[in-house]
């Protein structure tokens, strides 16, 4: 329930809204780096710190077909639709949010924590791009938890 | 109250995700779109205007290896993706040089008549001017003459040129520095308009001349062939 709200009428949840900018700002990094690895882009990647040219061209940067950077985009539209769907009332009780969004962010945080590995001991180099989308996931964990006590709530709100 | 404020948070939050939405994707367009932003000059750059010669062959930087003051010149003019061109460079070349460039009979002028510049030539033609800058262009041209299979099929030659500058033991930070940008993309374009002026139909294409007037052009790259045309022109010059 809401601070002193009308019954059944909640204010959106705080902490989907910080998900959901967190996502879009994920999901423009993870767009720029695969315009750069699919060559829809011109010249290189903008670096202004590590060496992306050399994590972009590591055999790292493609998962069989799929460029990483195209995982991270279906990543955050993932959670950014979802965050995005959690704000408003029909969505705002469902259990499946919450889950989504706490299991998606574990998924990224871990699959973040193993690219950043790595870059600090297997390629050796680090990408600003790599390293930027790994704060924000970070971040967007973190902003995801609160949703933990609406999973652990029985009436699922 | 609640709804009120609910409505009104929503509309508040809904601006910042619409400002942010905006500015990511106008700043992801044009980072994207333009090569101002750090990219790295791959195509050949307008010379239109240029008209004079002189102006002409004055921006067209070529490399030279040997004695400025030797009495024959020979023009190379060569394309990095181009077969016969690696087969120049690392079969005769190395001859032409033993016999008359480290003799100091003749210096070797090469020219960049870039023919395939979207697939990757006009750059390959600056990565070596930028180990030029690092007094290695040579070994960075034959390094390119002997991969050209490779690199020529493979996306990403940005991050192929900087590793071939990386375990060349070039400084890597000044070689990126110099790719990543428009260096040498004047004189690497002026190279090929000048071929072009010259009437040159393709590459390689070896000319030789004293360096006065006009020069010959041989008909073909091999070694006794040159050789053909610079002995007279030895023999002239005493």
């Amino acid at each position: 329930m809401g601070r002193g709200s009308e019954p059944g009428v909640q204010p959106p949840p705080r902490n989907r809204m910080v998900v959901s900018i967190l996502a879009l700002l994920g999901l423009l990094v993870s767009l720029y780096m695969l315009a750069h690895a699919l060559g829809l882009a011109a010249g290189t990647l903008m670096c202004g710190l590590g060496d992306c040219e050399k994590v972009q061209d590591s055999p790292y940067a493609w998962i069989g077909p799929a460029p990483v950077s195209g995982l991270g985009v279906v990543g955050y539209l993932a959670l950014l639709l979802v965050a995005l769907l959690g704000l408003h009332p029909p969505f705002q009780q469902s259990r499946a949010v919450p889950l989504i969004l706490l299991g998606g962010s574990v998924v990224g945080v871990g699959f973040s924590a193993y690219l950043t590995y790595l870059e600090a001991f297997v390629i050796q180099a680090w990408c600003q791009w790599c390293v930027a989308s790994a704060v924000i996931m970070v971040l967007l964990f973190l902003a995801c938890l609160p949703e933990g006590r609406a999973l652990r709530s029985p009436a699922g709100s | 109250m609640s709804k009120r404020d609910g409505g009104g948070d929503l509309r508040r939050f809904y601006i910042v995700f619409a400002a942010v939405a905006l500015v990511g994707i106008g700043a992801v367009g044009y980072a994207v779109a333009s090569r101002a932003l750090g990219g790295a000059a791959s195509v050949p750059v307008s010379l239109e205007g240029i008209e004079d010669p002189g102006r002409l062959m004055e921006m067209a930087v070529p490399v030279v290896d040997g004695d400025p003051n030797a009495p024959v010149t020979i023009m190379v003019f060569g394309d990095y993706l181009c077969g016969f061109c690696a087969t120049f460079s690392l079969r005769e070349r190395p001859r032409l040089l033993a016999e008359y460039v480290e003799t100091g009979k003749a210096r070797l002028v090469y020219y960049d008549f870039v023919l395939n510049p979207e697939m990757g030539s006009f750059l390959a033609a600056r990565a070596a001017r930028c180990a030029g800058d690092q007094g290695r262009f040579w070994e960075f041209h034959d390094h390119l003459h002997r991969t050209h299979l490779t690199w020529g099929m493979e996306s990403g030659k940005v991050g192929i040129f900087q590793r071939y500058a990386e375990e060349m033991g070039l400084d890597v930070g000044e070689f990126r520095s110099c790719l990543n940008s428009d260096r040498h993309a004047v004189e690497v374009s002026a190279n090929r308009e000048l071929a072009q002026a010259l009437g040159i139909p393709g590459t390689p294409a070896i000319l030789v001349g004293t360096g006065q007037g006009m020069s010959r052009r041989v008909r073909d790259f091999f070694f006794d062939t040159i050789k053909e045309a610079v002995e007279p022109l030895l023999a002239v010059q005493g």
